[in-house]
Parts: structure tokens; C-alpha cells; sequence
């Protein structure tokens, strides 16, 4: 995994600090396509761009990538496997379910509300990167998915919910995040989370329940 | 190719009228334009939707169309310009089907979200290519489409937002909610789009709409109204 070669991702406003992330050169390349997508959108993103910020020639970038797309790819599972990591400490500590989906939720609402470039990387810009990526980031999101059902656990009484019950509120949530990064509200991401976890938990634990743990754990 | 049906009635919807050449001309030349930028909406849906907006050239349009290059000029400026007048043309088509659908319907509001939710999917699996073109496509066609097809998903909110009287806690949704309702309505409908599962569509008005009400008047009386439709579509 590439996220494993490029340990954890640094704070900051600016994406990768290739000083702290990258020594080598496929690294330096995935650092700069971030940097030169943050600054003008993955569509005018040229090779050129990504091999100035990187400072290497453009033979090494072909070398390592076919083309701007794969290096892309490379960059958007290098975030998607961050912030997996990051979901899975924020829970590994939690016994119960509607709390370790209050913790999930938090975590990653604080990196991406920490890293504007990485949110929008991840969230808006993968969008418009072309057929192959944007099937990669719904994947990406439908790995929530079997997360989400654990929720049914907890449910009292006989009725099944309507099997697209997660795929509708991951797909909610998440175009709900999109919109906000789109909008250059990535801050408030943070704000929103007793919203999330409210909006997750309903359909397990009933409205009021949902509420009352999501408002005490924002607390 | 079925985008036929969305884009000719739109001509007749309030808000069109400027699109109309100035001035009074021979109805037949005024009906060869609007065949000809009909041709031209149709065939960008397609195109966009089977190869993205990136790729999608305007020589391949015109090619499709079956008109010149200089028809196209004429009605439009470039592939943006194309592309932003048929997400116009399919965001008024289907906010006026929906919203009819949902003013038609006499029963109490869950009723008349049903019946908006039905009018929706129905528009979309009638019409795969344009709504591929304009859910999943216009986000990344440029900030121009991107801004458009976000004030086409907010036109969504005002008729779920009379469900709030219905909920004795509504002091305490969130504000966001109906663009999060929407928002898990449409990724789910992206969903079967990206898939290619048009077929189904139609068959997610029970569970879309159990989705939609839940949060308003609670999971038994959503199930309900959710169970009154699939005995309605079966």
C-alpha cells in the first residue's frame, strides 16, 4: 500500500510537505500532483505542473505513472487509506456501535476540516478526474457500507429496514460533505458532526435516542 | 434514443421564451431552429453520457446531430455552452414534473411526496442518458455546471420541508436535512445511472421514500406509506 510507504500525512493547510512526507521520487510526484491540483483543479493540472512541484524531470514521472490520471489514483488511495487508518483508531478503543459511529464520523470530519486541499481531492475534485477514479470513489465510499449495517443490531423489534438504507445515508453524507468542500466551507465540516452522527444513528436507534447520544458526545 | 421526449416540451415552460429568436419569423424556419438545437441538446446527452464531458467533442455532435458545424455555432458558442443549455432544459423539465406531480396529489404530504419522489424516478428511467449527462456528469463539467446542477438539487428542499410541521421535535432538525435527504436520493439514483441499471429505477420509490419521510414522522408511519406504494407499483 502506498499509504504505508508514505506514513501519516502532516498537518497543515497545504496538502503533503514533501520535506516531511516524500523522500523518494514517486512520493515527491504524488505530493506534487496534490499541491498543483489544490491550486488549480485537476482538469488544468498539467505533467508539467506536477514534476515542477515535485522537482524531478518528466522522463521520472513516466517512469512512475502513465499519465495524470494514474498519479491521481495513486494520490486519492494514499487520502482514502489515511483516513481509513484514522476511522479504524478512532474506534478500535470503543466497545458499543453507536459509539464507535460517533467516533468514526468525528475523526474524519477533523482531518478533512483540517486539510482543505485533501478534502477537496478526495471529495470534489475525484469527481471530475474521469470515469475510473470516479468509480474508485464510490467504492471508496461503499466500504462504509457493511460499517453501517452493524447498526441493525441494535434495532428493537421485528421489521427489516429497505436494504439501500446505508447506501442512501453514506451517499448523503457524503454528498452532503462534497457540497460544503465545493463551496469552500470545508471548516464547517467539523461543526456538522452531532448532524452526521444523528443522521446515522436514526435509523438504528430512533430519533430521539440518535439525538440525545450524538448532542452529549459533541459535548 | 429517447431524449426526444424531455427536451421538446420544454419550450412551452415559463422561463423558455428567451430562447425564442427575437421577433416574428416563418413558423417553419423558427421550427427547423428548435428541431436543430433539439438534434444538437439530444445528441450532447448521449454523447456525454456514454464517454464523459471531457471527451465528448463538439465534431462528434454535430456528426450525431446530423447538423453542421455552422448550425451549431449559430444556436451555440461551444460544447459548454450546449451542454449548460440541456442541464437547463432537463433541470426545468424535471422540476415541473415533479413539482406537478406533487401539487396534483390531494392526500395529507407524505402522499404528495410520494407521488413528486414517483414523477422523479420515473423522469429518470425514462430518460438514462440525460440524467446521466446532467447527476453525474455536471458536477465535473466545469464551475459553471457545477453551481447549476447544485441549485437544481436545492429546488428539492421546499417540498420536504412541510414535513417539519409534522414532527413534534422539528425545533431540533437540523437545518440541513432536506439537502441531506436529497442528497441520498439522488447518490442512490447515481448509483443505478453509473451501473447502467436504469431498469431499476422505478422499483426505489418504496425505499427512497421510506428514506425521505423517516426523518418527519418517524420509521412506522414512513413503512407505511412506503408499503402503500409497493402494493401500488407491484
Amino acid at each position: 500500500m502506498a499509504d504505508e510507504e508514505l506514513g501519516p500525512l502532516p498537518a497543515g493547510r497545504h496538502g503533503f510537505s514533501r520535506e516531511q512526507v516524500a523522500h523518494n521520487q514517486r512520493e515527491r510526484l504524488i505530493a506534487g500532483l496534490a499541491t498543483a491540483v489544490a491550486e488549480r483543479g485537476y482538469q488544468a493540472v498539467t505533467i508539467t505542473h506536477i514534476t515542477k512541484e515535485a522537482k524531478v524531470s518528466r522522463r521520472v514521472f513516466y517512469e512512475n505513472f502513465d499519465g495524470k490520471e494514474e498519479c491521481f489514483l495513486a494520490a486519492f488511495e494514499v487520502v482514502v487509506g489515511h483516513i481509513r487508518e484514522l476511522a479504524a483508531e478512532a474506534v478500535e478503543p470503543i466497545p458499543d456501535w453507536p459509539h464507535r459511529a460517533i467516533a468514526a464520523s468525528a475523526a474524519v470530519l477533523a482531518f478533512l476540516a483540517s486539510e482543505p486541499a485533501l478534502a477537496r481531492l478526495c471529495l470534489v475534485e475525484s469527481q471530475s478526474a474521469g470515469p475510473a477514479i470516479a468509480a474508485r470513489f464510490h467504492d471508496a465510499v461503499h466500504e462504509v457500507v457493511p460499517f453501517l449495517e452493524q447498526g441493525r443490531a441494535e434495532r428493537d423489534g421485528e421489521r427489516e429496514l429497505p436494504p439501500t438504507t446505508e447506501e442512501s445515508t453514506i451517499g448523503a453524507l457524503v454528498m452532503l460533505a462534497s457540497r460544503k468542500v465545493a463551496a469552500g466551507e470545508t471548516e464547517q465540516l467539523e461543526d456538522l458532526v452531532p448532524d452526521f452522527t444523528e443522521f446515522i444513528l436514526a435509523p438504528y436507534l430512533g430519533a430521539e435516542q440518535s439525538a440525545r447520544l450524538s448532542r452529549s458526545a459533541a459535548q | 434514443m429517447g431524449t426526444r421526449a424531455i427536451l421538446t416540451p420544454v419550450r412551452a415552460l415559463p422561463g423558455k421564451a428567451s430562447r425564442q429568436p427575437p421577433g416574428p419569423e416563418p413558423v417553419s424556419r423558427a421550427a427547423s431552429a428548435d428541431d436543430q438545437r433539439r438534434r444538437i441538446l439530444e445528441a450532447t446527452a448521449d454523447l456525454v453520457a456514454e464517454q464523459g464531458y471531457g471527451e465528448a467533442t463538439i465534431e462528434q455532435i454535430v456528426r450525431r446531430a446530423r447538423v453542421g458545424y455552422a448550425t451549431f455555432y449559430k444556436h451555440y458558442a461551444d460544447k459548454q455552452e450546449a451542454f449548460l443549455a440541456l442541464l437547463d432544459a432537463a433541470v426545468e423539465r424535471t422540476a415541473y414534473v415533479v413539482e406537478e406531480a406533487y401539487d396534483r396529489e390531494d392526500g395529507p404530504w407524505p402522499d404528495k411526496v410520494g407521488a413528486g419522489l414517483g414523477a422523479l424516478l420515473e423522469q429518470v428511467a425514462a430518460h438514462p442518458n440525460v440524467a446521466r449527462a446532467c447527476l453525474v456528469e455536471a458536477p465535473t463539467a466545469g464551475p459553471e455546471a457545477a453551481a447549476r446542477h447544485e441549485a437544481a438539487l436545492k429546488r428539492f428542499a421546499p417540498l420536504l420541508r412541510p414535513g417539519r410541521e409534522l414532527n413534534p421535535r422539528s425545533d431540533k432538525l437540523p437545518d440541513s436535512l432536506e439537502d441531506t435527504l436529497t442528497g441520498g436520493v439522488l447518490w442512490v439514483i447515481n448509483q443505478r445511472l453509473i451501473a447502467g441499471e436504469e431498469a431499476k429505477l422505478r422499483a426505489l420509490l418504496p425505499e427512497s421514500l421510506e428514506f425521505l419521510l423517516r426523518p418527519y414522522v418517524g420509521e412506522d408511519e414512513a413503512a407505511r406509506e412506503a408499503g402503500g406504494r409497493q402494493s401500488a407499483s407491484a
